[in-house]
C-alpha cells in the first residue's frame, strides 16, 4: 500500500460510493450529488443576509443523518454535502458584504469595507468577481496545504503550544484585535470589554448563572446567535435606517447600477492582485491551523496586512473602495476553511463553526475517528481512516472544481438583490434575521436579546466604536476562560503561569507591546 | 437464515413496544410535546433524544419540540422546567446526577421533590481513559509515573467527577492535576490533543477504544466496563464512591401516573430496540438501553440525592 494507492482508493471512494442514479449507464455517485447539491445550498445562504454557512450545516446535519444513518457508507455522502455548504458559503458571504454592507458571517465584515464602496461606484460585479477570484485562490491553496501539512503541522502545532501557552495566544489576539480594529486602541478596548462582559453572563464553573441578576432568562446566557447577528447585522440595519430617516433623499436616491460591461478581470489584474491573494492565503492558512482562532482574525491580519503594504498614492485609500482590500479580505478568510481541518482530522479539535459541524458528522457517523493516527501509512495493513481522509479531500476539490467553474456565474446572479430598494430592504433583512436567530433559539427572549444588541450594535457605531472587536470578544471569551482555568489546574494551581512559560510570556509581552505601539503611532499621526 | 432471524427480532420488539403502548391505558399527550434537552446540540445525548422522539412521532403520532436548555449539569433545565405544565407535554432529557449530586451541592433551592422522573434509558461507560500511545495499561502505571514525579492532568466534566478524581488520588497517595471541562466530548479531545493524560469518559472513547488509540485504565462504575471488562473497578482502587449515571427523562413534579407510564413504556420501547435509530445508537455508544423507570427510579433519585452529601465531605476532608 503505497502513498498512492491510498490517494488512489480515496479518490475511487467518492466517485464508486453507492450510486444515485446514472445516466446512460454511466452511475452518478450520491457522493457527488451530495457534494453539488451542498454547495449550490451554500452559495445561497451565504449569500443571504442573516443565513451563514455555519447555520445552513446545522440545520442540515440532524437531517442529513436520519436519511444517510451512522454506517460508514454515511460518512462522505454527509461530510461532502457539509463540506460543500461551507466552501459555497464562504464564496456567497462576499455578496451581502459588497451589496449589503452587512456581512453574513464576521469573517466577512472586512470585505464590507472596500466591497461596499466599489459597489456605491457602480462597480459591484468587479467587486464580486474580485472576491470569487481571491475567495476561490485562497481556499485552494488552503486545502493544497492541508493535504501535504495536515500529518505534519498540525502535531507541531499541539506540541509546542500547551494550555498556558494557548490561553496567552488568545490574549495577544484579542489585544490585538483592540489595537489594530478599533477607531483608536481605547475604543477597540471598550469594544472588547462590552464584549467579554456580554459573553460572561450566565457562563462560568459554579452552579450559580453568573451576572444574572437572579433572572432565569439571563441565567443561560446569551445565545452567540443574538450577540452576533444583534451587533453586527440588527446593528447595521438599524444605523441605516437612522441614516435613511435623516437623508430623506438618499432613499429616493436612483439604484445603484452595476457596470455590466466592464466588470472582467483581466490577466494583468489577477496578476496584480497576486502577491496580496498570496499573502492573504499563507496568513489565513496559519491562522486556519491554530485550533480556536478562526477565519474573523484571519480576514482581519490579511486586510490589516495588504493595508500596510498598500501605497494610496497608487490605487486610492484603503477602505475606499480598492480591490486589494476585497482580495486581502476573502483570500484570508477562505484560506482558513482547509486548514482549520488540520486540527479536526489529525485531533478532533475543531477551529470554528464550519469544523465543528464537520466533526460533529464524524463522530456520529462510525468509520472516522479523528485522531493521529488518520495518518498513519501503514503499508501492510490498509488504514480505512486514511482513505475516508483522501475522500473527504477529494470532495473537497470536487466543491473547488465546481467553484473555480460554475461558483463566480451563481454568486454573481445574486447581484440582483442589490435593485431591492432599501426602505423594502432593511426591513426584510431584520425579518429574516430575527427568523434565523429564532429557528436556532426557538424562545422569544432571543429576539428581545437580539434587538437588545442591535441597539448597542447602532449606539457603537453612533460613537465609532467597531463592532467587530466586540463580536470577536464574544466567540473567544468562553474559549479565553476555560482554556486560563485549565492552565491553571494543568499547571498545579500555578497563578503565573502566563509568565513561567517562555513562549507564554513571550505572547503576553506580545499583547502589551502591539497596545503601546498603536497607541504612540496613532497619537503621532 | 440471519435475514429472517432478524426480520422475526424486528417484529417482535414492534410487537412488544404496541402490547406496551397498550398497557398504559391510551394515554395520549393532550398536545405537542416540548422536549427540553440538557446538552449541546449534536452531541450524543441530545441525538438520542432527538432520535426517540422521532421514533416516537412516526410510530405513534405524538409531536414533539426539541428545544436546548443547556448548562449547570442539568440544573438550568431543571430550573426552566420547575414551573412548566406537568401534565405530560413538557418533557426532559437530563442525567440521574441533575437530581442527585448537582442539585445537592448547588444551593438552588430545587429538591428531587419537584421533578417527576419518567425512565432512564442507557447507563455511562464511565471510564479513565488514557491515550494509548502513552504506553499505560492500568491506573497502577499512571500512579507509578505520578509518583515518580511526573505531573498527571485528569479531565473530568462535572464537579462530582472532580471530586471522584481526587478521592481517587487520594487513595492512591498522589496528586492529580484536576482539569475542569465541558462535557465528555472535550474530555476527549484534550486527551488526544495531549493537553490532558487521563480523563473521565461516559462512552464517548468506545470508537477510539476500539481503534486501538484510547484505553480504559479503570472503570469509574462499581462493574467493570462491558468494553474492558479487565480494566480495575474504583473500588477495586480504594474509592468507596462511582461514577455510576444513566441518562434520564424527567418532567415537573405531580406528572399524572398514567402520562408518566404511558412516556416511559413508550420510550422503552424504542431504547430496548436496536432496530431503531435511537436504540442503535445507544447500543453503540453505551452499550446497550439501561431502562430504570417507576418506583425503582424514583428510589434511586432518592438515595442519589441523600448520598450526595457523602461525598461532599469525603472529598472535602
Amino acid at each position: 500500500m503505497s502513498v498512492l494507492d491510498y490517494i488512489w482508493l480515496g479518490i475511487l471512494a467518492v466517485f464508486q460510493g453507492p450510486e444515485a442514479f446514472s445516466i446512460f449507464g454511466l452511475a452518478i455517485s450520491i457522493t457527488v450529488i451530495m457534494v453539488i447539491s451542498g454547495f449550490f445550498l451554500g452559495i445561497l445562504v451565504g449569500a443571504t443576509p442573516g443565513l451563514a454557512g455555519p447555520v445552513a450545516m446545522a440545520i442540515s446535519l440532524p437531517i442529513l443523518i436520519s436519511t444517510f444513518g451512522y454506517n460508514t457508507d454515511a460518512l462522505l455522502p454527509v461530510l461532502g454535502f457539509l463540506i460543500g455548504v461551507m466552501k459555497g458559503a464562504t464564496v456567497g458571504g462576499a455578496v451581502p458584504a459588497i451589496l449589503f454592507n452587512t456581512p453574513g458571517t464576521p469573517d466577512a465584515f472586512m470585505t464590507t469595507l472596500d466591497g461596499y464602496p466599489m459597489a456605491k461606484r457602480g462597480e459591484a460585479k468587479r467587486a464580486l468577481r474580485i472576491a470569487h477570484f481571491s475567495s476561490v485562490s485562497g481556499d485552494t491553496f488552503s486545502d493544497l496545504v492541508l493535504i501535504i501539512g495536515a500529518p505534519f503541522l498540525a502535531i507541531m502545532v499541539e506540541r509546542y503550544l500547551d494550555l498556558p501557552e494557548k490561553t496567552a495566544l488568545l490574549i495577544l489576539s484579542l489585544s490585538f484585535i483592540s489595537a489594530v480594529v478599533g477607531g483608536s486602541v481605547g475604543r477597540g478596548l471598550i469594544s472588547t470589554g462590552l464584549g467579554l462582559l456580554a459573553v460572561y453572563v450566565g457562563t462560568g464553573e459554579d452552579f450559580y448563572p453568573r451576572l444574572s441578576v437572579g433572572t432565569q432568562t439571563l441565567a443561560q446566557g446569551f445565545p452567540i446567535s443574538t450577540s452576533v447577528l444583534g451587533v453586527l447585522i440588527i446593528g447595521a440595519v438599524f444605523k441605516e435606517l437612522d441614516d435613511l430617516r435623516s437623508d430623506q433623499r438618499a432613499s429616493r436616491m436612483k439604484p445603484i447600477t452595476t457596470s455590466d460591461t466592464n466588470s472582467a478581470l483581466t490577466l494583468a489584474e489577477r496578476i496584480k492582485l497576486a502577491p496580496t491573494i498570496f499573502r492573504s492565503a499563507v496568513i489565513g492558512t496559519v491562522v486556519g491551523a491554530l485550533p480556536g482562532i478562526g477565519s474573523t482574525l484571519a480576514a482581519t491580519l490579511g486586510y490589516t496586512a495588504a493595508k500596510r503594504r498598500h501605497d494610496d498614492a497608487e490605487g486610492g485609500k484603503f477602505g475606499e473602495g480598492v480591490p486589494k482590500g476585497i482580495a486581502a479580505t476573502e483570500a484570508a478568510n477562505s484560506a482558513v476553511s482547509g486548514a482549520n481541518l488540520m486540527p479536526v482530522l489529525s485531533l478532533g479539535i475543531p477551529g470554528n463553526a464550519a469544523a465543528v459541524f464537520l466533526l460533529l458528522a464524524m463522530d456520529s457517523i462510525s468509520g472516522f475517528n479523528p485522531s493521529p493516527t488518520v495518518f498513519k501509512f501503514d503499508p501492510v495493513n490498509l488504514n480505512p481512516e486514511l482513505v475516508m481522509a483522501f475522500g473527504i479531500f477529494t470532495t473537497m476539490f470536487l466543491a473547488n472544481a465546481l467553484n473555480w467553474t460554475v461558483g463566480g456565474r451563481v454568486m454573481r446572479s445574486m447581484g440582483f438583490m442589490i435593485r431591492i430598494p432599501k426602505h423594502i430592504l432593511l426591513p426584510s433583512v431584520l425579518l429574516l434575521t430575527l427568523t434565523a436567530i429564532y429557528v436556532q433559539e426557538t424562545r422569544i427572549e432571543a429576539l428581545y436579546f437580539a434587538l437588545g444588541f442591535g441597539v448597542l450594535g447602532y449606539l457603537m457605531r453612533v460613537f465609532g466604536i467597531s463592532p467587530l472587536p466586540f463580536v470577536i470578544a464574544f466567540i473567544l471569551g468562553a474559549k479565553l476562560e476555560e482554556t486560563a482555568r485549565q492552565a491553571y489546574a494543568a499547571t498545579g494551581n500555578d497563578p503565573w503561569f502566563l509568565f513561567t512559560h517562555p513562549i507564554a510570556a513571550v505572547f503576553v509581552a506580545l499583547s502589551v507591546g502591539v497596545m503601546i505601539l498603536t497607541s504612540r503611532k496613532r497619537g503621532s499621526v | 437464515m440471519f435475514q429472517w432471524l432478524k426480520t422475526g427480532a424486528a417484529a417482535l420488539g414492534i410487537v412488544a413496544a404496541t402490547a406496551l403502548g397498550a398497557a398504559a391505558e391510551d394515554w395520549k399527550p393532550a398536545g405537542p410535546v416540548k422536549l427540553m434537552i440538557a446538552f449541546a446540540a449534536g452531541g450524543g445525548a441530545d441525538t438520542q433524544a432527538r432520535l426517540i422522539a422521532e421514533e416516537l412521532e412516526a410510530t405513534l403520532g405524538w409531536s414533539f419540540i426539541p428545544e436546548q436548555v443547556t448548562g449547570k449539569g442539568g440544573l438550568n433545565l431543571a430550573a426552566a422546567m420547575k414551573s412548566e405544565a406537568n401534565d405530560g407535554t413538557v418533557i426532559g432529557m437530563a442525567v440521574t446526577e441533575t437530581l442527585g449530586y448537582n442539585m445537592a451541592a448547588s444551593n438552588s433551592g430545587m429538591t428531587p421533590a419537584d421533578f417527576t422522573p419518567i425512565t432512564t434509558t442507557a447507563g455511562f461507560q464511565m471510564g479513565v481513559v488514557a491515550r494509548s500511545d502513552k504506553g499505560w495499561n492500568t491506573m497502577a502505571d499512571v500512579v507509578a509515573a505520578a509518583k515518580s514525579g511526573q505531573d498527571i492532568r485528569f479531565g473530568v466534566m462535572s464537579p462530582r467527577l472532580a471530586d471522584l478524581a481526587y478521592l481517587l488520588g487520594k487513595a492512591q497517595g498522589v496528586d492529580f492535576n484536576i482539569i475542569s471541562v465541558k462535557g465528555g466530548k472535550a474530555v476527549m479531545n484534550g486527551v488526544n490533543a495531549g493537553d490532558m493524560d487521563i480523563g473521565f469518559m461516559a462512552g464517548i472513547q468506545a470508537k477510539g477504544v476500539a481503534a486501538g488509540d484510547l484505553v480504559n485504565l479503570a472503570s469509574a462504575l462499581k462493574a467493570p466496563l462491558v468494553q474492558t471488562p479487565d480494566a480495575p473497578t474504583f473500588a477495586d482502587l480504594g474509592v468507596e464512591f462511582s461514577a455510576d449515571g444513566y441518562f434520564m427523562f424527567m418532567g415537573p413534579a405531580g406528572m399524572p401516573d398514567d402520562a408518566r407510564a404511558a412516556l416511559a413504556n413508550a420510550i422503552k420501547g424504542v431504547v430496548e430496540n436496536t432496530e431503531t435509530k435511537a436504540g442503535g445508537l445507544i447500543k453503540k455508544a453505551f452499550g446497550g438501553a439501561s431502562v430504570i423507570m417507576g418506583g425503582d427510579l424514583d428510589a434511586m433519585v432518592a438515595s442519589d440525592y441523600a448520598s450526595a452529601g457523602d461525598l461532599l465531605k469525603a472529598a472535602s476532608e
